[in-house]
Order: structure tokens, then sequence, then C-alpha cells
């Protein structure tokens, strides 16, 4: 300690030699701040243009639901929105699938009420709960076959497909592993964002190579780049890949 | 039960021994151990949550205190060296943590092309 | 201060302290949440839970490295002691902070599920085996923890009834959130960003934190106070030519304590370099109107019985002292807080 060096006592008046230098500070520490939000907050990356369609409004459907591995609507009338002949992802509120046994819908014609969760060319309707989202008809169907696209080695990421639809905005990554995750936990649709399209397809469903969920290894996956070598299949207008768990590893 | 179960299970046992022991301490036991304490009630309310969340601590120091055990000379002996540790620890896991994360970083494959193997589905291996 | 205890002691310093730096977080908040979406030339629309999400967290962020930068550099240079002074209250402010990120990740990442959002938190994700999408979460509540003990166990009552060796080592968990908090940032958002400003500004901050401890601890080997010569049973302090009316020399012991042998008015006294309320070095303080001042708080005591002044009760212990010849001596036994000890007059 220096002789006349200035001495701070918290409960005294501040030392007129110390002024200066704590003024300084001050605005150091001020001007950091400052510059800290505008560094950290600005430079966000984009998430892209996705999100809930509320302004669509509530769209009714009527199609043949097909239950695996995650349930999808074949449209057979749609709205000024979807079309018919479109096939398109279910899921309910929330980080829920949909609730309703679907598997005893398996093939049968119903009428889905929801919203649309839309980025880009993946759509997904967000249905109302119980018999108002998905209401069940008499209406005689057949579920239109599925067409194997054979073998394909594919680059990209496995996300759960309603947050990566724009429900969260960003929906992906490893920073949203956690909610992806808890997403396909309840039974949320899978989705496979592809390197580049296959077969005009940029967004795949995803499901297990026995036809049925995702496997629960995978879920390790979630959020990380990965390479898959997967059998393909088209339904009605969306593409499906059934994935192996031994058969999907981490990009280096 | 899972194990997040069995988590949230503890810390409510753990809040609810807490708040006895903060009933009892901050009604009877700190008027005993601190004359400071003694006429002071407002500023009790501040020690709850520290009580609820440390109160093996306070149980413990209760009983020192109450004991006559407390030493002083321990209360001249600041722990200063550890500031040498601390700064070696930083120096290394800071970098280190940082470095590990960066390396961890993957890059979007978008120059990879979609590569079909066979027309025909494939075994399940 | 062993007068009755209050919530908060208030002081003008402290409103201007906390106004300076409530400032600073609120333009940060402001700034972040309000302006930076108009700046922004985004296609798409972040979620205001996510944004405000990177608003609270890259804040209570910063403001664990601006806390952690003022121990340092106040043993760098002491003119940045008036931030250690109340240093506390920045600290209580960065838990809140922390704590309002933590609820909107929590009621949003973590919620809309069929399960408890506290239990979602939990067990989403489990790839506790892998680095590159391992739960980063986890780290994050352990920071969270460890602001929630420092915060809880911030007022004076607490080093008191603890005694400042066993608070300060509560205390330096701080170092272990601030670790853990880097860990939490690196395998959580750092994976993601594209943009790459954040990661520099971040890997800046915690570099400067770093650094600085490095340069503290290097400053404290070799200007720090020395171990003192054991001869007959009495420890040699110094020459007295090297003592300077109205401040004092600091012995090491071998036991570790510290002794700060003063000048006052021609005599010599040797009291604890430890200060009863939070362990500040003594021997670094002045003496002002008799009695040696705290550097850290401001606490007083008379050198020769190492008393306070009425009506506070702070003792610390005092040691005997002699002079042989030129040397200044101390018994390395100290005697109980309080006891009064004849200061020794130099000019014989």
């Amino acid at each position: 300690m220096k002789e006349n060096a200035p001495f701070f006592v918290g409960y005294l008046k501040i030392p007129a030699k110390l002024h200066g230098f704590l003024i300084k500070v001050s605005v150091i520490i001020f001007a950091s701040f400052v510059a800290g939000a505008f560094l950290a907050g600005a430079s966000q990356d984009d998430p892209g243009k996705a999100g809930f369609r509320f302004d669509f409004g509530r769209q009714k459907l009527k199609g043949v639901l097909e239950a695996n591995p995650y349930p999808l609507l074949h449209v057979i009338s749609g709205s000024d929105r979807i079309d018919a002949g479109q096939t398109i992802m279910l899921t309910a509120q929330g980080k829920s699938g949909i609730m309703t046994d679907t598997n005893a819908l398996n093939g049968r014609v119903v009428e889905a009420t929801g919203v649309i969760v839309r980025r880009g060319d993946l759509d997904m309707l967000q249905v109302l709960p119980g018999q108002r989202g998905i209401k069940p008809t008499n209406e005689a169907s057949i579920l239109p076959a599925s067409e194997p696209l054979g073998r394909w080695r594919l680059q990209g990421e496995i996300c759960d497909g309603k947050c990566l639809a724009g429900a969260m905005q960003p929906g992906r990554g490893l920073a949203h592993k956690a909610c992806a995750n808890l997403c396909l936990l309840g039974d949320i649709p899978p989705v496979f964002v592809s390197s580049k399209p296959v077969e005009g397809e940029e967004f795949l469903m995803v499901g297990g190579a026995d036809g049925g969920m995702l496997p629960r290894e995978l879920y390790h996956f979630v959020g990380q780049f990965v390479e898959i070598e997967a059998n393909v299949e088209r339904r009605g207008d969306l593409l499906v890949v059934l994935v192996e768990a031994e058969n999907v590893k981490v990009i280096k | 039960m899972n194990e997040a179960e069995a988590v949230f299970l503890f810390v409510k046992i753990w809040s609810a021994v807490g708040t006895v022991i903060a009933l009892v301490f901050l009604t009877v036991g700190i008027d005993r151990i601190d004359e400071d304490a003694r006429g002071a009630y407002v500023f009790r309310l501040l020690l709850i949550p520290g009580i609820l969340f440390l109160w093996p601590l306070v149980i413990w120091r209760w009983m020192i205190l109450e004991t006559g055990r407390d030493r002083w000379l321990n209360r001249h002996k600041p722990p200063r060296e550890a500031h040498f540790w601390v700064a070696v620890l930083f120096a290394v896991a800071i970098p280190a943590i940082m470095l590990l994360g960066l390396s961890q970083r993957q890059q979007w494959p978008s120059e990879f092309e979609p590569q079909q193997l066979s027309v025909e589905q494939g075994e399940i291996q | 201060m062993s007068v009755k205890y209050i919530p908060v002691q208030w002081n003008p310093n402290k409103w201007k302290y906390n106004t300076i730096m409530l400032v600073s977080v609120f333009a940060y908040l402001w700034i972040f949440i309000e302006l930076t979406p108009g700046i922004m030339a985004n296609e798409g629309r972040i979620n205001g839970q996510i944004h405000n999400a990177r608003a609270f967290g890259s804040c209570a962020f910063f403001m664990l490295t601006v806390i952690l930068c003022i121990g340092p550099l106040a043993r760098l240079d002491n003119r940045f002691l008036p931030l250690l002074y109340n240093r506390r209250h920045f600290g209580v402010m960065t838990a809140f902070v922390a704590l309002t990120h933590a609820g909107y990740i929590l009621n949003w990442y973590f919620a809309f599920s069929s399960s408890s959002k506290y239990e979602t938190l939990l067990f989403a994700n489990t790839s506790f085996s892998q680095v590159a999408g391992f739960p980063f979460e986890i780290f994050g509540i352990f920071a969270l923890l460890c602001l929630f003990a420092l915060a809880t166990t911030s007022h004076d009552f607490w080093l008191k009834f603890l005694t400042p060796r066993v608070w300060k080592r509560i205390h330096y968990l701080i170092y272990a959130a601030y670790i853990s908090v880097v860990a939490h940032v690196s395998f959580g958002v750092l994976q993601d960003q594209q943009n790459h400003i954040f990661t520099i500004t971040f890997m800046i901050s915690a570099l400067i934190v770093a650094v600085l401890h490095l340069m503290a601890a290097l400053h404290e080997r070799r200007h720090g106070d020395q171990m003192a010569n054991l001869s007959d049973g009495w420890v040699e302090v110094c020459d007295i030519s090297e003592m300077k009316e109205g401040f004092a020399n600091i012995a090491m012991l071998a036991n570790g304590e510290r002794v700060a042998v003063y000048l006052q008015e021609g005599k010599l006294s040797a009291i604890s370099n430890a200060c009863a309320h939070q362990n500040g070095p003594l021997g670094e303080g002045k003496v002002i109107r008799c009695l040696v001042t705290c550097p850290w708080h401001g606490f007083q005591y008379n050198v020769t019985d190492g008393r306070s002044p009425a009506p506070f009760t702070e003792k610390v212990p005092t040691y005997n002292i002699r002079l042989e010849g030129d040397v200044v001596k101390v018994d390395p036994q100290a005697n109980p807080p309080g006891t009064y000890v004849e200061p020794v007059p130099v000019k014989a």
C-alpha cells in the first residue's frame, strides 16, 4: 500500500483521486454491456421462414389415414391450402402425437381438423384434441399402396418434424436436441432433412426398419449430422425412410 | 419410478426437512447462537432460502456454536492458497472445454448427393 | 456489523454501484430483446421465448464474466477495490437473470409435453455417453445451483455463522459455476451457430477471465506476503527501517496465518491480517483515526487490542511483539481475539 494512494472506504465519500478512474470503469462496463447486446443479439442465425399458419384458418381435410410409422393423411378432399392427393403428416397439440388409437383407424377415411405448420414444402397438420381433430367416417376406402424406391445412402439430420416445420423457431440442431427428443417421445413424427433432395423431396418422414416408430437408440443421433443407409418408400407424395439403428453413423 | 421422479422426490424430502430446520432455527436457534440476531426479525426472511438449500451445513454449524466448540483461530485463516489453483484450473479448463466444443462442431453436408444403392429394398443387416 | 442485523445495509456508494450495474443490465436486455430483432435481416422470426432465453442467458454469462474479473483486477491494482465492495449485490442480480433464462427454457423447450417440465428437463436427453449431443442443460443446472447457493448465503449473517473460511469455500463455487457455464455454452448454442460473432465474443470473454486469474496468481507469487523466518520461538517480520507510519508489514507464519504489524504513532502493534468479517487483508488497509480500516468493506479495528470501536463488537486475534535491535519479531502464538498487547515503542 503506497502512502499517498487513494483509499476507498465504502461508507465514506469516494476519494477525489479515484473519481476519474471509477467513472472510466463505469463507462467501460456500461459500454461493454451495450456492445455485448448488439453483438450477441443481432448475430443470431436466421431460422428460416416457417411456423404455424393460423393465418390460413382452421383446415378441415378428409382423407385416408395411414397409421405407421407415424400417422399421415392421404388427402381426398382438401382445402384452399392443401390439395387433394397431397399426403400430410399429423400431429396433436403440444409435444404429443395423436392420442387417438390410430391403428384402429388405419386405412379408414377420416376428417381431420386443425392448423397447418409449414416450412417450405414440409407440411404438418396439428389436429384438435379427440373427435374434433380426427373424426372417422363410414366412407369406403383403399389405403394407397406404398411404392418402394430401393436402398439409399443419405446425409442429413434427424429432427422432430413439428419443431422443424416451425412449431419452434429455430427447431433443429443440438441446442434443440432435448426438445426434439421430448417431441419424439411424445410420438411426433420425426423428419429427416436431406443434404439434397431425394427424388425431389428434401424432407422425409423417418420410421424404423420394421415399419414402426423410430428406434430409441436413434434418439442419440437426433440433431447431429448423420449418414444413413436405408430403404426409402413413397407414400402418396411423401417419402418415408425406414432406418435400422446400426446403419446410422455420425458424419466426421 | 424413473430417475427423474426419484430426483424430485429427493428434492421434496430435502426441502421438507429444510423447512422444519428453518422454522426451528429462525425461531429458537438463531437467538441462542448469534447475539446480533436478537431483536432483529426482518432479515430472517432472507435466510430462509439458504437454510432450505443448505440445511445440513446449518445443523453442523449450529451444533458447533451451541456446544462451544467453535475455534476462534479458524475464523482468521482464509483459504487464500486456493486462488492459485483456481487460476491453474481456469487456464487449463476454459480453453480445453471451448476447444473440445469447437472440435465437435459439424459441417452441414451441403454437397452430398443422395446415392441410390439398389433399386431393390435392401436386407436388414 | 455487530449491531442488529438488517436485511440490507445501504449507503450512497452502494446505490451508485447498483445503479450503474442495473442500468448496464437493463440496457443489455432492452437492446437484445427490443432492438436487435429489427436489426437482423432474417427471413424467419425467432420465437419470443427463445429470443428472451438467449437475451437473459447471454446477459448472465457476461455478468458472471464481469464479476469474475473484479477479484483478479483488484489484486493486480487496488484502484479496482471499489468494484469488490458491493460485488455481492451484482452476484445476486446475476442469479436472478440466470434464473429467468432457466425459466424461459423450462417453459418452452421442456413444457407442452404430458410429463412435468422439471422431469422432462432430466430425461428428455440421455445421451450422456457422447460429447456432441451431450445434455448440456446439466451444466446450466449445476451453475444455477451454485449461483443459488451463493445468492442465498450472501447476507452477512452467514459469514459470521459459517465462519469466513467455510463461507469462502462455499463461494469458491463461483469458479465451478463459471467453468460449468463455459461448458453449457460450448456444448449447447456454440454447436449450432453459423454466425460466429457470439462464439468469438464468448471465447474472448472467457479467455479474459482465465488470463486475469493467471496474472493475479503470478503477481501474488512474485509480490505476495513472504514466509517469515523462525528464530528462538519468535518470527522475524522485517527490519524496523521497512516500517511506515500508519501502515503495516505482513508476515506469513508456517501454519498459514498472516500477521499484520503496524507502526502507529511511533509504536508497533501486531494483529491478525484476516478481518473478522470476510477475512479481508487488514495489513493492506490504512490506519484512519487510530483505527486500521479493512480495504474490502471498511471494518475497523484498534491495532492494540484487535477490537472494533463501539457499538461494533468484532474482534481479531493479536500477537505479542518485540523489537530485537532493528528486527521486528512476533510471537507466532496468536492471542485470543480482543486481547490487549502493550505497543512497543520504536525509539527506546
